[in-house]
Parts: structure tokens; C-alpha cells; sequence
């Protein structure tokens, strides 16, 4: 088991410093709108901190026309455009002689998804510790932070673990759906303040947290789900060939829709804020100003009103991520009985 | 062109999820004013399945922007 994860982890980290770093435009450049919706969700080269732009460092490992590979790093975009060795095409870097291997570049949305993994490990390393020093086991949990530990970890272990994972194969899983849950959570959670980036709007985030799932789905499937993929029980033999195709896009589709939907969620709250909030500037260039007072009224309470919807709505996917997990895991880690033949087995298995 | 497709799918897929998930919270409802002991397991399962769906209305949804953007 440790091997894999060695495995996972490495892989994690390659999918996560290779991800194809699509910047949006900066601030300054001006745009048409008033507004500019893509801008505030979209990736960005710098990390905005209390109102001053932080740029992050570049890394670069490219090819030049020699073909020799080599590795890069500038303290910032303008720093690598400045050098005169690579230029920016559709916000996307590439050197002038040779072509881009893989651009290691330091982003906001990759900082806040540390971050979250940060608040996560600080907050279970506390916990830790308190429990080390016998707080918790001899006696009674004590402060607001070690109870918030054990209320959202008997969560995770008794209303997701233990339902859909069967015997006591759910312990095994519990530190997994925990760090998943948590770190989605603070992720979720860094993304409602109003400098912040959402890490988990960004397709390549949820993409790798939605691999993560299919690995451990895959590693932990039992000779029935493989029989399940290729050799599909109680149909007729031709049915057999054609359920393999069937069920293979079926082993995909699942991280598939557990990306999107974390993803297009974290996304969509996002922008519906920016829209409500840009309805305030659309009146003011149409109407004029006593509109765009009036209108103002209405958004900021409606804005108001989505803010706790948002809070719910992280938390909620954070759970939503982790269940859906759980039952595809549980699903994979199933043994069937074998004594009888397997012709009324019916079988409920969501296919998204 | 393009835009038209975008606004008339994504209203299309707002109707089916709507449908969906108004058919699982009415179920759901009725399950626990019958049963409000097991008000825990239904409202589990109503997550569940409402997560099913919305995964379904949000695959139309990405391919809306797709065509919006594109």
C-alpha cells in the first residue's frame, strides 16, 4: 500500500507543477466591460494581499533549438519578458528559440491550494498534539478547535465512511475522506474572502483532487469490480463484449463528474456574485448614476444573502466531494457472495 | 449562433435539473412527514441522488459555456 502511495503522491505533485499555466489578463490592461467577470475567477501570475499585487517567481523547463534542455526561473512575469527570452502569446509563456516543456510557474490558485493543505495539516497537527498530551483520550475534549477536530472527524467516519464502505473495510479509508473533506472545506472556505482565489474553481485543482479518488477507487477494487469491468456477470455472452466499452467509460465518467461538479459549483457562485455586483455598474453606463444608487440597494443585499448561500455551498460540495467518493470506493471494495449464480443481481450503480 | 445554443441549452438543462431535483425534495418531504425517524437516512439520500443530478445538469452546463466562449 505504501507503495502506491509513494506513487500517488508523485504523481499528484508532477499533475499539479505541470498543470498549463493559462494566465488571465492582468488589471491594468484595459478591458471593454465595466466589469470584468473572466478576470476575478481565472488564474492569475501574482497573489493579491490586503490590496498589494504580489508577483510570483516563474519556472521554466524548455527546449532550445539545440535541443538541450534547460531551466529557468524569473522573480516575475515582466522579469522573464524583460530577459527577452520568452514572450507571451494568449497569456501563455513561450520561449522565443525552443519550445516549452513543462512551466513550473507559481500561480495564485496553486498558492491557495497549498494553503489549504497548510490549514489542514496545522489543524490536524494541533489536534494531534492535544491528543498526544492525553486531552481527548483521558478526558473530555477541551477548546473550540480540538471539539470542531472531533465533530467534523466522527462526521466523516460515521455518516460517510461507515455507510457506504462495508465491514470494517471503512477504516482504511477514513484518513483519506478526512484530508479530502478538510482540505476542500478550507479551500472552499479561503475562496469567500474577497482578495482570495478559489483554488477549487480551477478545473486542473479539482481535476487532480478528482484523480486522487479514481486511483484510491482503482487500488482498492476487489477481483467482483474488475469482474464487474471485463467479464460482466448473468448477461449472455455477446452482452459481455459489449458492457466492456460500457463499463470502462463508466470507471472514467465518475472522477469526470466529481471534477466538474466541484468545479462549475465553486465557479458558478463566484460569478453569480460578480454579476449581481455588475448589474450596479451595466445601470450606471445605461441609466445613469440615480440608477445605478437604486439598483445598488438591491445587489449588496442580494450579495449579502449569496454570501451565506456560498458558505453553506462549500462546505456542502466539501461533503458532497467526500461522500460520492466514499460510495465509489465503497462500490469498488465490495465483495459479492459468490454461492449464488448471479442472474437476479441487480444492482444499483450510478453511472455519473 | 453560438450564444443562442448557449442560452437555449443552459435553459433546457436549468428545466431538467429543476424537474429532477423538485421530484426528489417532493419525495423526500413525503418520506419524512411519514417517517420523521428516519428524517437522517432520507435527507443522506436525497443529497446523494440530487448530487446525481446536478452532476448530469452540470455536464450541459460546461458544455453551454463551451459554446458561449468558444
Amino acid at each position: 500500500m505504501t507503495k502506491y502511495f509513494t506513487f500517488l503522491s508523485l504523481l499528484i505533485v508532477v499533475l499539479f507543477l505541470g498543470q498549463p499555466t493559462v494566465l488571465a489578463a492582468d488589471a491594468d490592461t484595459e478591458s471593454e466591460s465595466p466589469i470584468d467577470i473572466m478576470g476575478t475567477v481565472a488564474d492569475h501570475d501574482y497573489f493579491t494581499f490586503f490590496g498589494t499585487k504580489l508577483y510570483l517567481p516563474r519556472l521554466f523547463l524548455w527546449q532550445d533549438d539545440n535541443g538541450s534542455t534547460q531551466f529557468s526561473t524569473f522573480g516575475s512575469t515582466k522579469k522573464a519578458l524583460a530577459s527577452g527570452e520568452f514572450e507571451q502569446v494568449d497569456y501563455v509563456m513561450t520561449p522565443v528559440n525552443g519550445s516549452m516543456l513543462i512551466d513550473f510557474s507559481l500561480t495564485s490558485h496553486l498558492l491557495y491550494f497549498w494553503f489549504g493543505l497548510g490549514a489542514l495539516a496545522l489543524f490536524t497537527m494541533y489536534a494531534g498534539s492535544r491528543y498526544k498530551k492525553g486531552i481527548g483520550t483521558s478526558t473530555a475534549p477541551k477548546g473550540v478547535l480540538q471539539n470542531l477536530f472531533e465533530i467534523f472527524y466522527e462526521f466523516i467516519r460515521d455518516e460517510v465512511a461507515k455507510p457506504n464502505i462495508e465491514g470494517d473495510k471503512y477504516k482504511k479509508y477514513v484518513p483519506y475522506l478526512f484530508t479530502m473533506f478538510m482540505s476542500i472545506a478550507f479551500m472552499n472556505s479561503f475562496g469567500l474572502l474577497p482578495w482570495a482565489a478559489t483554488a477549487t474553481a480551477d478545473i486542473t485543482v479539482t481535476a487532480v483532487l478528482a484523480l486522487f479518488t479514481f486511483f484510491v477507487t482503482q487500488f482498492s477494487g476487489t477481483k467482483d469490480h474488475w469482474q464487474h469491468v471485463f467479464w460482466f456477470p448473468g448477461v449472455p455472452l455477446g452482452v459481455k463484449f459489449l458492457m466492456i466499452p460500457v463499463e470502462l467509460i463508466g470507471l472514467l465518467t465518475k472522477p469526470f463528474a466529481l471534477a466538474i461538479r466541484l468545479f462549475a459549483n465553486m465557479m458558478s457562485g463566484k460569478i453569480m456574485i460578480i454579476a449581481i455586483l455588475g448589474l450596479i455598474f451595466i445601470f450606471n453606463d445605461m441609466y445613469g448614476s440615480v440608477a445605478a444608487y437604486s439598483v445598488s440597494i438591491l445587489s449588496v443585499a442580494m450579495t449579502s444573502i449569496l454570501y451565506v448561500l456560498k458558505l453553506f455551498v462549500a462546505l456542502l460540495q466539501a461533503y458532497i466531494f467526500t461522500l460520492l467518493s466514499a460510495v465509489f470506493i465503497g462500490m469498488a471494495a465490495e465483495e459479492h457472495e459468490h454461492d449464488h449464480e448471479h442472474d437476479d443481481h441487480i444492482h444499483a450503480e450510478p453511472s455519473v | 449562433m453560438g450564444l443562442l445554443a448557449a442560452g437555449i441549452g443552459a435553459g433546457i438543462v436549468a428545466v431538467g435539473a429543476g424537474i429532477g431535483i423538485g421530484m426528489i425534495g417532493k419525495a423526500a418531504t413525503e418520506s419524512i412527514a411519514r417517517q420523521p425517524e428516519a428524517a437522517g437516512d432520507i435527507r443522506g439520500a436525497m443529497i446523494l441522488t440530487a448530487a446525481f443530478i446536478e452532476g448530469v445538469a452540470l455536464f450541459g452546463a460546461i458544455i453551454c459555456i463551451i459554446l458561449a466562449l468558444g
